[in-house]
């Protein structure tokens, strides 16, 4: 990956919210640069702030946000720095496309699909109405909508949720765009709809070459999907590698409790670990390592400072004091070993 | 879509012949003397008989009724006897209701544009300035009287812009006034169901797509929210249009015009039966054609209503 262009870097961004009055950051300081073609996946607790970050990166935050710092760089251009609808259009959809969550809500009920991807069609590619609809049975034909040309002129209610997330996708890649971002893309969906939702988005980054970033807590879809994963809490990015990295080689107790948590590595007749306490009040200005409070590890500066990347190899690097070469040797738990340990086979085999 | 249509209409035609038969027989429970008008008093229980039986009014029930469907079908809604003694109801109600409908139609097509004007105003700038005051505006239509604010508009505007006070065919001017006290109370109606719909449709996932798909705000407004928010305005559309025949008591009457609002009370008061009776058919008609119009109205816009196997959603 390291080989590859940088597509898109955010530098020390911070968001910000104004609610009732109070003023809230949701994201501080994160910093992520995204290679051309690669896949990545952002996992984190609910509230972590996944979906706003990456909303910042079209000019979607709801109206009382704000980004207060930082820099998004994205083709020569800082879009942090974006105001107007006459400067995100140029972004959205064709450049930046996104997929949401609940494909039964992302439709408009009274109109039929073929227009609502005409829509995109006919404002990107300036096509004219003949060549429009036929550039659409097209697309709904690549995202294995069947019967096309008869499917264009339904309404959403006559699809399945699984057919209704194939058009949302449809609609996202009917511009062609450089990088597309799946906010929880199968969360909505039951689970045998999830693995061809899956499929059919990794055929389509490789036919259109797209940039991909998921945004999920399941940790299953990562293994699926994710050439490198992107762990957030609290509003910053604590660890990011490559999906075995992170997987098998975790250095951020956040992380470690994150994958202690998975039921896969639970012991029978052992209750499944589950992190104690709730993640940070973003409303207050955060101290140190915003994981300390919930962290039965914890050092005595992650009470006082916040800790810079560690660099753990060129692709792997976390946030935490623990890889300070002054930190005392803290074990991780025992599920964390066992996955070291799984690693080190598949290494030397 | 045609096939919803025909069994809404089957439906309404039953509706409507139930409520016409109901009609007719609550309508022989009335007293009898409003058959006669002033002639009651002089006239002997034979004679009283003889007119009764001359009407048909001692026929089996099952005859009077096959004789009311009859002319029914001819479009005869037999004669006035107390409010215009021996005059043909259809003639009464051709010189009475153009004045209603005017006024009406006129308040109707001005308290739309108003007021779904408003409600995509207050919409777009919730919790701002505009918004705040399109608020103000629908909590004191809601709250002051409508006679208090009637009035007002009466005494003090016919004042400031030198119009006349009470309403004279001939004169212009005097249209004016009635017709825009009585889209007073609608406007506020419709641009508080207008914003309502509006904001319901702005939160919905759909328009944050349609934001992502790269679609400007004036082009989500127009070609996804105003539609959809539309919709269930529709419904009340066609019934709001048709009761327009049936005027309004408040203005007509505080401008004198000689238009339906209060006839039904007035009839019912003298108790003059046949008025009474082809007062409630009509208003009751309208009603249900109104909501026919309405349903057929809707199905047109939402495509979902198409699906539903049984007909009456509502």
């Amino acid at each position: 990956m390291t080989d590859s262009k940088i597509i898109l870097s955010v530098k020390d961004l911070v968001v910000k919210f104004r609610l009732r009055g109070r003023v809230l950051t949701a994201i501080r300081e994160a910093s992520l640069d995204l290679y051309e073609g690669e896949s990545l996946a952002i996992v984190g607790e609910s509230g972590s702030g996944k979906s706003v970050f990456t909303k910042t990166f079209m000019g979607l935050l709801d109206g009382n946000g704000w980004v207060d710092f930082g820099e998004i760089l994205y083709g020569g251009e800082n879009l942090a720095k974006y105001k107007t609808e006459d400067d995100w259009i140029k972004i959205r959809g064709k450049n930046i496309a996104m997929v949401f969550q609940d494909p039964m809500t992302s439709l408009n009920p009274l109109k039929t699909i073929g227009k609502q991807v005409q829509e995109t069609v006919e404002l990107h590619q300036c096509l004219k109405k003949e060549e429009a609809k036929k550039a659409v049975i097209e697309i709904l034909n690549d995202v294995g909508i069947p019967e096309p040309e008869r499917r264009y002129n339904q309404y959403p209610h006559e699809f399945s949720g699984g057919m209704r997330q194939r058009v949302v996708i449809a609609i996202a890649v009917a511009c062609k765009p450089k990088i597309l971002i799946c906010d929880e893309p199968t969360t909505a969906l039951d689970v045998t709809i999830q693995a061809q939702i899956l499929g059919l988005l990794k055929r389509l980054k490789k036919k259109y070459k797209l940039t991909t970033i998921y945004i999920t807590h399941d940790l299953g879809v990562v293994a699926n999907v994710a050439d490198r994963i992107a762990v957030m809490y609290a509003g910053d990015i604590v660890e990011i590698g490559n999906c075995e990295e992170v997987f098998y080689n975790a250095q951020h107790p956040y992380t470690w409790a994150l994958l202690s948590s998975l039921p896969q590595l639970g012991v029978k007749g052992k209750p499944l670990h589950s992190i104690k306490g709730t993640p940070p009040n973003l409303f207050h200005k955060i101290k140190g390592d915003a994981f300390a409070p919930r962290n039965p590890r914890a050092l005595k500066i992650d009470f006082v400072e916040k800790p810079p990347y560690f660099t753990v190899s060129p692709t792997h690097k976390a946030k935490t004091w623990l890889l300070d070469p002054r930190a005392p040797k803290v074990e991780p738990p025992e599920s964390i070993e066992i996955l070291r340990k799984q690693w080190g086979l598949s290494k030397d085999a | 879509m045609l096939k919803y249509s025909l069994k809404r209409l089957a439906q309404s035609l039953v509706t409507l012949f139930i409520i016409i038969t109901v009609v007719f027989l609550l309508m022989r429970l009335m007293p009898e003397e409003g058959y006669f008008g002033q002639a009651y008093e002089k006239l002997d229980e034979a004679q009283r008989e003889a007119i009764l039986t001359g009407m048909g009014l001692r026929d089996p029930m099952h005859i009077q009724l096959k004789n009311f469907y009859k002319s029914l079908l001819v479009g005869d809604l037999g004669k006035s006897i107390i409010y215009r003694p021996k005059v043909p109801i259809a003639e009464i109600l051709k010189t009475k209701i153009p004045y209603s409908l005017y006024f009406g139609l006129t308040a109707v097509v001005i308290s739309l544009i108003a007021g779904i004007s408003l409600g995509i105003i207050m919409a777009r700038s919730k919790s701002q300035i505009w918004d705040k005051l399109g608020t103000g505006y629908i909590v004191f239509i809601n709250a002051v009287p409508a006679a208090v604010y009637y009035l007002f508009l009466q005494l003090y505007v016919t004042d400031i812009f030198k119009l006349p006070i009470l309403f004279k065919p001939d004169n212009t001017a005097s249209w004016i006034l009635p017709a825009i006290s009585m889209s007073l109370g609608s406007t506020a109606a419709y641009a508080m169901w207008m914003r309502r719909y509006m904001v319901d449709e702005l939160n919905k996932d759909y328009v944050k797509l349609a934001r992502a798909k790269g679609l400007r705000n004036k082009t989500i407004m127009v070609k996804h929210i105003f539609r959809n928010a539309f919709v269930p305005m529709a419904q009340y559309l066609p019934s709001t249009l048709l009761y327009t025949i049936s005027g309004s008591i408040y203005i007509e009457s505080l401008y004198s015009i000689p238009g339906m609002g209060g006839l039904l009370v007035d009839v019912i008061q003298r108790q003059d039966n046949t008025v009474v009776q082809a007062l409630v058919l009509i208003y009751s008609s309208i009603g249900i054609i109104g909501l026919f119009l309405g349903d057929v109205l809707m199905a047109m816009f939402d495509p979902r209503i198409n699906l539903q196997k049984k007909g009456g959603a509502r």
